[in-house]
């Protein structure tokens, strides 16, 4: 809502500087953080909250103004309307339910012609172009107040009997600036016989609008639906100054002020006699009514206690007419101010007023909850995890969760699975990703000068179908680092950090995956499967344009977390290892993880075998021998290594090489 | 055997005397006076000497094994002096050799300050679905279907065909405050709650808007909750997380599900309130709306309003980030360029 300072001043004294002012009103809730200098005036760009319809007039705004200022409110003056002096009879059928209030009148001979000066240029500054006396009267005292007005040529109407009703669907309309639309249903028009002429609180008709010629014209001020108003607009893509004040509730009880000043300001500009009695067909009365507030209550919300005297000079500023009570106070609520419905309305009403920023400062009292709450979240976990990663030498990203379908097939994933946005920004956010991974490999095409990267992701994934959605958090990385064994030992490093052990792994054998088919594997616990790592297929790195010697893992985490197990203390040994190297030729097509196992199981005596070099065919293994009880002797561990040594040759025709 | 001896102790000392360092010296220890030691050898022999001869060749024994300790300790005092004196050219100021480590996001650092806060305040933390339905998202706070207050909320919608649903029911959460019925209905007050999340809008993306970010939403559920209580808590989070000095003001506001509605702003971190363009140029930024929780967003969720009050506020932690370490462009947070991920 535009507000020119200079228009602001015909009502309310203005005396603080600009910037203080617009504070001022920012801090009881008119946020102006705005303003704009045009044709030389001032005029404040306020937001509105939907909340506070009547701050969408000039005249609403100069009322919160004179609260601050703490100045006096002068508002024009509202004439009565004159008895009719001629004839120009109307009549109009509403549908009730859909317009709470329907007021007008007719009124005839009128003289189109430009507007005053004064009224174009306070046009001009809310960023309108001045048409006629007629139509800019209407729009000023839209302005001004805060209420809608149309204004019909009465010689266009086929006969004179209105009738408001909801569209069928396809009926062809052309609105005043010249634009046709094709109506949906259920949108509220106005007919004439058979004919739209108007499009209710949105545009009105070319059919019977004013042009040079117009004699006669019947004004009417409706106040219809706001939801129905909301979803003809939003259907047809077709909103208004008008529309825009509608869908937010204008005031039912303000219509007959608003005619007043309407017709006031026409038979001012535009001379003609009143030519009906006054219309108003009104579902209620739309009375002011009470509310009250009881002091005990406020105090508690508050937090602190105001004194009678003060809340109620506040509610006075506020027009809320306050009657004094023992322990309450009762408001008289004017029609304009439909917000304030219940008690803590009235609550935030002092405690704007009296100023946020005046108040003291407490933290809650009461005793911290203990009980576990429904949707608890430990982010610990996760935090171990990311630490984990970092000290790894990983760089941390984040990425969105919305994805486009070229990423999906680029990524060899199943579109079917992924969920899809009904009405996307952008085809570049269409989709939920079911996988971290393709945005890490954007990262690595993003980062094609760094030869050593490492980098990972710890956030959802989602998969359809939507109505039965899943949403996990994964732990993804990838790395352009050559080795296969870089990328497992992280994964290794993971699930033994995590005590997680009696894993099985299987190649992933899917040829159009985002996987390597034989490159890749899955790790599995019992039933559960853990994840995938490997390398990334071929034609997936190709069609990310990176290198193709890209590997990775993608890890469910509440899984990592299911089977981690507590690390327990396990005492230092009181007797050192013996600690040997045995190098063996183990040919191609046997799994180096069982020849460990088989090593470590053939004594007790061995406390940890691990694989430390590998040369072409030969690897060697590193072997704890250890006696919990006593120190080994030489010819024990002699022992021991033989057993390896038989056992290798026996089961894997392994030998040792020299 | 005590001509023997003295060769041995001669030798040990020479050498001694030769040894270049600490190690070198260590093994003469050994070598001469350890448990397998040449000196020690001498004495296992003793035992083999006429009685008469014994006390002589101990004697020698003993000295000679005074001798040489005298000897390794006066060593080993001055190779331990020369290692102190080294005199010779030595750089400190030459950079050191920095391990490779990696590094954490600072949307994930910026969250763990703000969730350390909210533990000492005593607040658990909740996490739930994204895929969300209107019912938390709107409804169930006061956002009715055509109603402008959804405006502010621009929603993207999931496709819901050949489901069950209808279409609009089911849409990616646009704020993490969906949560707070969730947590309610189904956990018994008093309740402190802190819930980050993604959530998403119908935005078009440019430098202070994206189609997602993130939030953390909280709230309070007691007997005596106070307007007061909110500021002061507002007041102690933000201060926290920018420090002592920070400016901090409050306003009215309009959310559907608080009343009153409040909304914070701290003075611009970039300019110092003088205005910049990461303020636009009023030296305030909007940081935390807040207010106390309306009655019918409780009673919706089975709280009982005669009994308990509360207040909610959402801080957004996109917008935090990038005020903490002056980000211009909100697009920065989610560009996985290594020159901005090794910057933190």
């Amino acid at each position: 809502m535009r507000a020119p300072i200079s228009w602001l001043k015909d009502y309310v004294d203005i005396k603080l500087p600009l910037k203080e002012l617009m504070w001022k009103m920012t801090e009881i809730g008119l946020t102006t953080e705005v303003s704009e200098k045009i044709d030389g005036e001032e005029v404040l760009a306020i937001e509105v909250t939907p909340n506070r319809p009547d701050w969408l007039s000039v005249i609403g705004i100069a009322r919160e103004i004179s609260i601050i200022e703490n100045s006096r409110l002068t508002l024009p003056a509202l004439p009565e309307i004159p008895k009719k002096s001629a004839n120009l009879p109307i009549s109009v059928k509403v549908h009730p339910n859909l317009v709470g209030r329907y007021t007008g009148v007719t009124i005839s001979n009128v003289f189109v012609k430009p507007s005053p000066s004064w009224m174009q240029n306070k046009l001009k500054l809310m960023g309108l172009r001045p048409i006629n006396n007629l139509v800019d009267i209407t729009n000023f005292v839209m302005f001004e107040m805060g209420i809608p007005i149309h204004v019909f040529d009465y010689d266009k109407f086929k006969n004179h009997k209105l009738k408001i009703e909801l569209s069928k669907g396809g009926e062809g309309f052309t609105s005043v600036d010249g634009i046709s639309y094709k109506l949906p249903a259920n949108a509220l028009v106005i007919k004439d016989e058979n004919k739209v002429i108007d499009l209710c609180g949105i545009k009105g008709g070319k059919n019977s609008g004013i042009s040079e010629t117009t004699k006669n014209i019947f004004i009417h001020i409706p106040i219809y639906s706001p939801q129905t108003i909301r979803k003809t607009s939003q259907s047809i893509k077709l909103g208004s100054e008008a529309s825009y004040i509608y869908e937010r509730g204008p005031d039912l009880g303000g219509t007959q002020n608003v005619l007043k000043r309407v017709t006031s300001l026409v038979l001012k500009l535009a001379g003609g006699e009143v030519a009906s009695e006054v219309i108003d067909i009104k579902k209620n009365d739309y009375l002011p009514t009470e509310l009250a507030l009881s002091l005990n209550k406020l105090e508690k919300v508050l937090g602190m206690n105001l004194p009678k005297d003060k809340v109620v000079k506040i509610l006075k500023k506020l027009n809320l007419s306050p009657k004094e009570k023992k322990e309450s106070i009762v408001c008289v609520i004017p029609t304009f101010r439909g917000d304030l419905k219940i008690e803590e309305d009235l609550i935030e009403e002092v405690a704007r007023i009296y100023g946020y920023n005046d108040f003291p400062k407490t933290l809650p009292e009461g005793t911290t909850p203990r009980k576990k709450i429904s949707h608890f979240f430990d982010p610990k976990f996760h935090n171990y995890l990311k630490n984990l990663m970092v000290s790894a030498g990983f760089n941390e990203i984040q990425t969105l969760s919305l994805t486009s379908e070229e990423t999906i097939k680029k990524s060899q994933l199943n579109l079917e699975t992924h969920i899809k946005i009904a009405n996307p920004v952008s085809a570049e956010f269409k989709y939920l990703r079911t996988s971290l991974v393709p945005n890490l490999l954007s990262a690595v095409n993003l980062n094609k000068n760094e030869n050593s990267l490492k980098l990972f992701e710890l956030n959802k994934v989602y998969s359809g179908p939507i109505d039965d959605s899943r949403e996990v958090y994964k732990l993804s990385a990838v790395t352009n680092s050559k080795e296969f064994r870089f990328i497992k030992g992280i994964v290794d490093l993971i699930l033994e950090k995590l005590n997680i052990e009696d894993l099985n792994i299987k190649t992933t054998l899917i040829e159009k995956s985002l996987w390597h088919p034989l490159r890749s594997g899955v790790v599995e616990k019992g039933e559960s499967m853990l994840g995938t790592f490997g390398k990334i297929h071929p034609q997936v790195t190709q069609n990310f344009e990176i290198d193709d010697n890209i590997w990775g893992f993608e890890l469910e985490v509440s899984l990592l977390e299911k089977f981690a197990v507590d690390i327990l203390f396990k005492p230092i040994p009181k007797y050192p290892p013996q600690i040997e190297d045995i190098t063996l030729v183990v040919p191609k097509g046997i799994a180096i993880s069982k020849v460990i196992q088989s090593t470590k199981s053939v004594s007790s005596k061995i406390a940890d075998v691990q694989l430390k070099d590998v040369y072409k065919d030969s690897f060697t293994f590193r072997v704890w021998y250890q006696n919990p009880n006593k120190t080994l002797s030489d010819k024990e561990v002699e022992e021991v290594r033989k057993k390896i040594l038989s056992e290798v040759k026996n089961k894997f025709k392994v030998n040792q090489k020299f | 055997m005590r001509e023997e001896i003295l060769n041995t102790k001669n030798s040990a000392l020479a050498q001694i005397l030769d040894s270049q360092n600490l190690p070198e010296l260590d093994e003469l220890r050994v070598g001469y006076l350890g448990r397998n030691g040449k000196l020690n050898n001498y004495f296992k022999d003793i035992k083999g000497l006429p009685t008469d001869k014994r006390k002589e060749v101990g004697n020698l024994l003993n000295d000679s094994k005074k001798a040489i300790e005298d000897a390794l300790e006066k060593k080993g005092q001055s190779l331990t002096n020369s290692l102190v004196n080294e005199k010779s050219w030595f750089d400190l100021t030459i950079p050191g050799i920095i391990p490779e480590i990696g590094s954490l996001h600072p949307q994930t650092i910026v969250l763990r300050e703000v969730l350390e806060i909210f533990k000492y305040l005593g607040y658990q933390v909740a996490d739930g679905p994204e895929i969300e339905r209107d019912h938390y998202n709107f409804e169930i706070l006061n956002f009715p279907k055509d109603h402008p207050a959804r405006d502010a909320q621009q929603t993207m919608f999931f496709d819901v065909n050949g489901t069950k649903f209808t279409p609009g029911e089911l849409i990616p959460r646009t704020h993490t405050s969906a949560m707070q019925g969730r947590v309610m209905e189904k956990s018994t007050p008093p309740l402190r709650v802190i819930i980050p999340g993604r959530c998403f809008r119908y935005e078009q993306v440019d430098a202070s808007h994206g189609v997602e970010f993130w939030q953390v939403e909280g709230f309070v559920v007691d007997k005596n909750v106070r307007l007061t209580d909110l500021f002061g808590t507002i007041e102690f989070v933000l201060k926290s997380l920018f420090g002592d000095k920070t400016k901090i003001k409050f306003a009215t506001t309009f959310f559907p599900f608080v009343e009153p509605g409040v909304d914070a702003y701290i003075e611009c971190t970039v300019c110092n309130g003088k205005g910049c363009s990461f303020c636009k140029k009023t030296g305030w930024s909007e940081i935390m709306p807040a207010g106390m929780i309306h009655p019918s967003v409780l009673s919706r969720s089975g709280i009982d309003t005669k009994v308990w009050g509360g207040f909610a506020f959402a801080i957004g932690l996109s917008r935090v980030v990038t005020l903490k370490y002056q980000i211009d462009d909100l697009r920065t947070l989610h560009t996985p360029d290594l020159r901005i991920l090794k910057q933190f």
